[in-house]
């Protein structure tokens, strides 16, 4: 008989190689200086080798790396595939297309790591510590100020100038003007927009004050300026940017800025208990730069004529012989992208260090994350204008070939008017679904209302939910492009709809409902529908190609609405 | 008289990552035979800081895992966990066995009467080293 041997000790003897290190050979001996007094232990760094690095960074960097490329390469895949196999058409410029894509994919990655390390920070730290600090008057101000700051910031506000310079002129001066000449003016519009959003949906948290009240009483003044501009023809045409506006503005910069300060606010003053206080900013936040826009809009009108913008726009392009380098490729980008950024740091670690007199931590890592910030936002707008807006453009340009004669695609119409038709509006549906249930922010949105309602509206069913409705939204918004109905004569009836369905309905599916419209326009598929909505209605001779964002802002609300009174009716 | 049954020859095998690693760890753990986990968050201080700029690349959000096991499979477990955490790489994490004097938990009654059966044997020599 041999040694009886514990089957763990074996174990450990056959299949693991262990080598034992002890501890105390690693830990360092106290040292005393020549008073006898321990000199505090500073461990040195890391030597690292080659391996070791690539170790460390390969997780890093592919994990960001993929989060990005499941937002771009499927959409952006789509929109090829149908242009080449229901189309027939080659894409043109693939090149330039793929190396834009690559930038956005890049641009996006950087930005959001430089938005984390660089801009949290000071997100978290002055809503942790403002309301404590300063008077509520004060911690209103500067939260209006922050509203208008991170609007400058927001990727996607970009792709409102890069497809500025796709609008005709003559066909709408006051729409040219706007994105042209007072585009700084606009994005400070809807900034102010989204400051006073932040302001009453801060003093929302704080008076825990009911939603609904606050929808119906800015849905006033908001149908009724939309219904003044419809009534002069030359202000209808910028009905469409005033309504996209709104949906342009809730993005990854805007949301986690604005809610951190406002749920800051809400639990110093102790009356953060609602779990539904994190809702209702992103709502007012698209509404409100709606009536800022439109505002600004017949500003314009009641200062200056259409002919007089169309004469100054023709005298500028005659003269526009050699563009200065700030206004050309890459300077233009690098312009944009540090003046998006600096102002907001500038602003943050003002309000930081002369009102809070803190001191921000870390201070190496948010200068890099800051870094990070400007550079994913030069990145990402060279691939906007080179990426996104020219495949967006170039498939709304191909699209209507499916139904109509067009003079660069050849044996056009490719279908019968009807069939066309309905490849078309396929087309939008599917792209709407299919990028709102890729959004990760929708599967966020999600899993809170299940637990909000205790699992009577599914994650699942909230996601499809959201996505039918974007997607009946963007198919109808082309609808409205082809057949140039006046966004007004869609817009009132269905925001009417809602204003129903939101009486009807009980307070949190509500929330969820207004806000689940916010969550769905993200920094790739804002800048691709306006671009392709644009290239739709040039190659139909639409007057203006806007209004299918605001369509899929409203298609949500309806659609997330109805199933809540469903599930109400089935369960009670 | 209530009876309890109380475990011994346990171990618990801790595990610091960063967050967002715990879920392959605790797959690899419950492939070696762990029978569950129980995972919380914490937020972890020192190796950032020494690797200089690389220090961005780590998490300061850690998820600690928490798994007891029998001290036959301790080894094992703790081997797979370390390979499938990737622990030999800077700023990964740490992990550590305790040893466990006592456990309870819910026993399945089919299982109590087997061992009742059988393995009065084994409970007479503890730890069952030769």
């Amino acid at each position: 008989m041999g040694q009886k041997i514990r089957f763990g000790d074996f174990v450990r003897e056959v299949r693991i190689n262990q080598k034992f290190v002890s501890y105390n050979d690693l830990t360092p001996q106290p040292e005393y200086d020549a008073e006898g007094r321990e000199i505090p232990y500073v461990p040195p760094k890391v030597q690292l080798r080659r391996v070791d690095i690539t170790r460390i960074l390969a997780p890093y960097i592919s994990e960001r790396l993929i989060a990005q490329i499941k937002g771009v390469v499927p959409l952006a895949l789509y929109l090829m595939l149908f242009q080449i196999f229901i189309l027939r058409q080659t894409v043109l410029d693939h090149w330039v297309i793929l190396w834009g894509l690559l930038a956005v994919i890049i641009g996006l990655m950087i930005f959001l790591e430089g938005l984390k390390l660089g801009l949290m920070p000071f997100g978290e730290l002055i809503g942790h510590s403002l309301p404590k600090k300063s008077k509520l008057p004060v911690v209103l101000l500067i939260g209006f100020l922050l509203g208008i700051g991170v609007t400058f910031a927001e990727p996607a506000i970009g792709a409102l100038q890069t497809v500025g310079s796709m609008v005709s002129v003559e066909r709408a001066p006051y729409l040219y003007a706007i994105l042209n000449h007072w585009s700084g003016t606009l994005v400070l519009m809807v900034g102010i927009g989204v400051g006073l959003a932040t302001v009453l949906g801060t003093m929302r948290f704080l008076y825990g004050w009911s939603l609904k009240p606050i929808i119906y009483l800015t849905l006033v003044p908001t149908l009724g300026l939309t219904l003044y501009c419809m009534s002069d023809p030359e202000l209808a045409k910028i009905l469409g940017l005033a309504w996209d506006c709104g949906a342009v503005t809730t993005g990854p910069v805007t949301v986690p800025l604005v809610l951190s300060l406002g749920i800051g606010i809400a639990s110093s003053a102790g009356k953060g208990n609602s779990s539904l206080s994190g809702f209702g900013i992103v709502t007012l936040a698209s509404l409100f730069p709606i009536v800022a826009v439109m505002a600004l809009a017949i500003f314009l009108s009641q200062h200056t004529t259409p002919d007089a913008i169309i004469l100054a726009a023709q005298s500028l392009a005659a003269g526009q012989a050699g563009l200065v380098w700030y206004e050309a490729t890459p300077g233009l980008e690098i312009v944009g992208g540090i003046r998006a950024i600096v102002p907001l740091v500038i602003f943050l670690f003002f309000v930081l260090v002369v009102i809070l007199k803190e001191k921000v931590r870390d201070p190496g890592i948010v200068a890099y994350g800051l870094f990070l910030a400007v550079l994913g936002m030069i990145i990402f707008s060279l691939g906007l204008s080179y990426g996104l807006a020219k495949l967006g453009s170039q498939s709304g340009n191909l699209i209507p070939g499916a139904f109509t004669q067009l003079e660069h695609i050849k044996n056009s119409p490719l279908f019968d008017y009807r069939i066309g038709i309905l490849v078309a509006v396929t087309f939008a549906w599917i792209l709407g679904f299919g990028a709102t249930l890729a959004e990760p922010a929708l599967n966020a949105l999600g899993l809170v209302v299940e637990n909000l309602t205790n699992g009577a509206f599914k994650k699942s069913m909230l996601m499809i939910a959201v996505s039918v409705g974007v997607g009946c939204g963007i198919a109808l918004g082309v609808v409205k492009i082809i057949y140039e109905i006046p966004i007004g004569a869609l817009i009132l009836p269905l925001y009417l709809i809602g204003a129903v369905l939101t009486f009807l309905s009980s307070e949190e599916f509500v929330n969820v409902a207004w806000d689940s419209a916010g969550v769905t326009t993200g920094p790739v598929t804002v800048p691709l529908v306006l671009a392709m909505g644009l290239g739709f209605g040039d190659a139909v001779s639409a007057v203006e190609g806007f209004g299918i964002l605001s369509m899929a802002s409203i298609g949500p609300i309806i659609s997330v609405l109805v199933t809540g009174l469903w599930i109400r009716s089935r369960t009670s | 008289m209530r009876e309890i049954s109380v475990l011994t020859d346990v171990a618990l095998i801790t595990c610091v990552v960063q967050r967002g690693y715990a879920e392959t760890i605790i797959e690899a753990a419950r492939g070696a035979g762990a029978q569950g986990a129980t995972v919380h968050f914490a937020r972890g201080v020192g190796v950032r800081e020494r690797l200089g700029i690389l220090g961005v690349a780590v998490e300061v959000e850690k998820e600690v895992i928490n798994i007891v096991v029998s001290s036959d499979q301790v080894d094992r477990v703790f081997e797979k966990m370390y390979l499938a955490g990737k622990l030999d790489t800077p700023g990964m994490g740490i992990m550590y066995i305790t040893p466990v004097d006592k456990a309870a938990t819910y026993i399945p009654p089919d299982v109590l009467d087997r061992l009742s059966g059988e393995g009065a044997s084994r409970s007479a020599e503890p730890g069952g080293s030769s």
